[in-house]
């Protein structure tokens, strides 16, 4: 069986390495370069940029830890830069080696299906070559979407794309769109030392997490003096000599140096051929896929982004698990019951699980539990103590049904919860599981007991 | 633990000093006690309306996240920037210069209602037991 991935970000790069190790002859066509969004313009630069903020945060704060430093701290862009770029190459060799390991043939060009078996392929040098395949995943995942009346133009209006590869450090920005990218980017420029202004459509910033989770995260932001305009609509932006300024509805104008649009993702479902073959598009221009990750034509399947669902680099990568396995012949359903999700601002934010919200919707009736990471020796001896847990649970059965984290190594303590819920466990199971001392972990344990009214370092109620 | 008399205060353990019909507010000597060593306090705005009884604020010490209530109504004029950098200054100085900010009275007769020192100090030894 031969198989054409068309894209290499973590849906279909994981999806070609599946196939290849289930036994498939695999090309991959690639426009750009392999690990896609995630890896080149995503997860991965975003983290090495956090991480050299957090080490600006941590070094302005060593006097605090008993460390004196003579010398002023400065961020040094270049340098962060190049940083950056390095961990990038770094995964984009290791996933190319993959590649040759499991012999994926990997195909540079610009990839279009003319039929439900054949693929043209635009190649970096201005070839055409037709390839033809028995099976095709489409992958091809999603670009930043632009507000028309002010299209990005790579120099004061910003695309994350742009923002990662900025050459000077911005005196003041503008982030339309409090969103996960844009808060995590806010955070890494106001570290930097860039003035920060968020204006945001909603209500809230990352308006689709737990309510107690957005609220403290726009504390966070006010206490690193980024601000967050609310309800707020752009109406106007225009370029002049002292910078971009920003007209809102109602008549306030903004003025920065930069812009940076982050108001979502558009799919790249263009020019790759959908029509002419006739895959079914939805509302959103999303590619439509049953739960083999299939399309309504035969043999060829859709992940990641495309489909419009989730817009996680996780997600991607086990839709493409499923799709090679039904590729190949093996058949397997996609389960989105468990999808762990992270935010890397400062604090991190992760969930797993149903919100409040949703658990009412579902007729559950619920109950939580909260617990203060302030409260925790560890949190204090780390000098993190901004943040908690809160877990939602079946008030009848006691089951674990969702657990949200703002905190400290948020993003790595959200997985015990992951499997506990993914296991149909007991929030009694999480309580009664002793957790090692002194470490994070602890906050799950006693917000788990707190469900029960039973933890441990919280003072009686009044 | 110190409660000038000349501070009217509240029992949500905030105190107000009044000057004609601008007021000081600020938490009581007992209040960041109990909160401990305090690490940031969210400041109103300027021309913020606070009203009495509600939250205007809210501190985060070592231990615990807690709201200030407004001893009175009012609009923020003033508010003492210096707790941005330093909100420790409200442990070492919780009347002097740990004050939080200044307000212009929305009706001065809601001072009748709070409690004079020697109440306020019966209060919390009453709320102790
Ligand atoms: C700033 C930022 C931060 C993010 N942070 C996180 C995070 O922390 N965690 C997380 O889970 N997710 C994160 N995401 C989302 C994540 O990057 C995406 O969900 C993920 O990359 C989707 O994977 P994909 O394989 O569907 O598509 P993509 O990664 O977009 O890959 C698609 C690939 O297809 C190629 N392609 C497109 N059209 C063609 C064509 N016609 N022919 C050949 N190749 C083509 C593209 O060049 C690209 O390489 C972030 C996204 C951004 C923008």
């Amino acid at each position: 069986m031969r198989l054409l991935v068309l894209g290499a970000g973590p849906g279909g790069y994981v999806a070609a390495l599946k196939a290849a190790q289930l036994g498939a002859e695999v090309i991959v066509v690639e426009d750009t370069e392999v690990g896609g969004t995630c890896l080149n313009r995503g997860c991965i630069p975003t983290k090495a940029l956090v991480a050299s903020a957090e080490a600006i945060h941590k070094a302005k704060k060593l006097k605090d830890f008993g460390v004196d430093v003579s010398g002023e701290i400065t961020p040094n862009l270049s340098r962060i830069m190049e940083r950056k770029n390095k961990v990038v190459s770094t995964q984009v060799k290791g996933i190319r080696s993959l590649f040759k390991s499991w012999g994926v043939t990997l195909i540079e060009g610009k990839g279009m299906l003319l039929t439900p078996g054949k693929v043209e392929i635009e190649k970096k040098d201005g070839s055409v070559e037709i390839v033809e395949a028995d099976k095709i995943i489409i992958a091809t995942g999603s670009k930043p979407a632009q507000i028309p009346i002010f299209p990005f133009d790579g120099e004061h209006i910003l695309s994350s794309d742009d923002a990662l590869n900025i050459k000077s450090i911005p005196k003041s920005l503008i982030i339309v769109g409090a969103g996960v990218i844009g808060c995590e980017f806010a955070c890494i420029f106001r570290e930097l030392g860039t003035e920060v202004t968020m204006v945001e459509m909603m209500p809230g910033a990352i308006s689709t997490e737990d309510p107690e989770i957005a609220r403290l995260l726009e504390k966070e932001l006010k206490k690193k003096k980024i601000k967050l305009m609310t309800e707020v609509k752009v109406e106007r932006v225009e370029g002049q000599h002292d910078g971009i300024h920003v007209g809102l509805a109602g008549g306030k104008e903004l003025v920065a140096e930069k812009l940076l649009v982050s108001i979502g993702r558009s799919l790249n479902t263009e020019g790759i051929g959908l029509e002419a073959i006739g895959i079914k598009k939805g509302s959103r221009g999303e590619i439509e896929v049953n739960e083999h990750m299939e399309t309504n034509i035969e043999g060829i399947y859709a992940i990641g982004d495309v489909t419009g669902g989730m817009l996680l680099a996780h997600v991607a990568s086990k839709e493409g698990t499923v799709a090679a396995y039904n590729a190949c012949g093996i058949e397997k359903k996609i389960d989105y019951s468990v999808v762990p999700a992270a935010i890397f601002t400062s604090p991190e934010i992760a969930s797993v699980g149903l919100r409040e919200d949703q658990a009412s919707e579902k007729g559950i009736d619920y109950i939580t539990g909260h617990f203060q990471f302030r409260a925790l020796g560890k949190a204090h001896a780390m000098g993190e103590i901004s943040g908690f847990v809160k877990v939602v649970a079946d008030k009848e059965t006691d089951r674990l049904l969702g657990v949200h984290i703002i905190g400290p190594h948020a993003s790595d303590l959200i997985h015990e919860a992951a499997v506990a819920i993914k296991a149909g466990l007991k929030v009694r199971d999480i309580a009664d599981t002793i957790h090692a001392h002194p470490t994070l972990s602890e906050g799950l344990m006693e917000a788990a007991e707190d469900v029960h009214g039973e933890a441990i370092h919280v003072p009686k109620p009044t | 633990m110190n409660f000038p008399d000349d501070l009217k205060y509240h029992r949500e353990h905030t105190w107000v000093k009044v000057s004609g019909k601008k007021a000081t507010i600020g938490i009581t000597d007992y209040a960041q006690d109990a909160l401990g060593d305090i690490v940031y306090i969210d400041l109103p705005e300027i021309d913020a309306e606070i009203s009495k009884d509600a939250e205007f604020s809210e501190i985060e010490s070592t231990k615990a996240t807690s709201s200030v209530i407004a001893p009175v109504s009012g609009t923020i004029i003033e508010v003492n920037e210096d707790l941005e950098e330093s909100p420790e200054i409200i442990n070492e100085d919780p009347y002097g210069k740990g004050w939080i900010a200044v307000l212009e009275l929305t009706d001065p007769s809601e001072i009748d209602d709070l409690l004079d020192a020697a109440d306020y100090e019966r209060y919390i030894e009453e709320e102790a037991k």
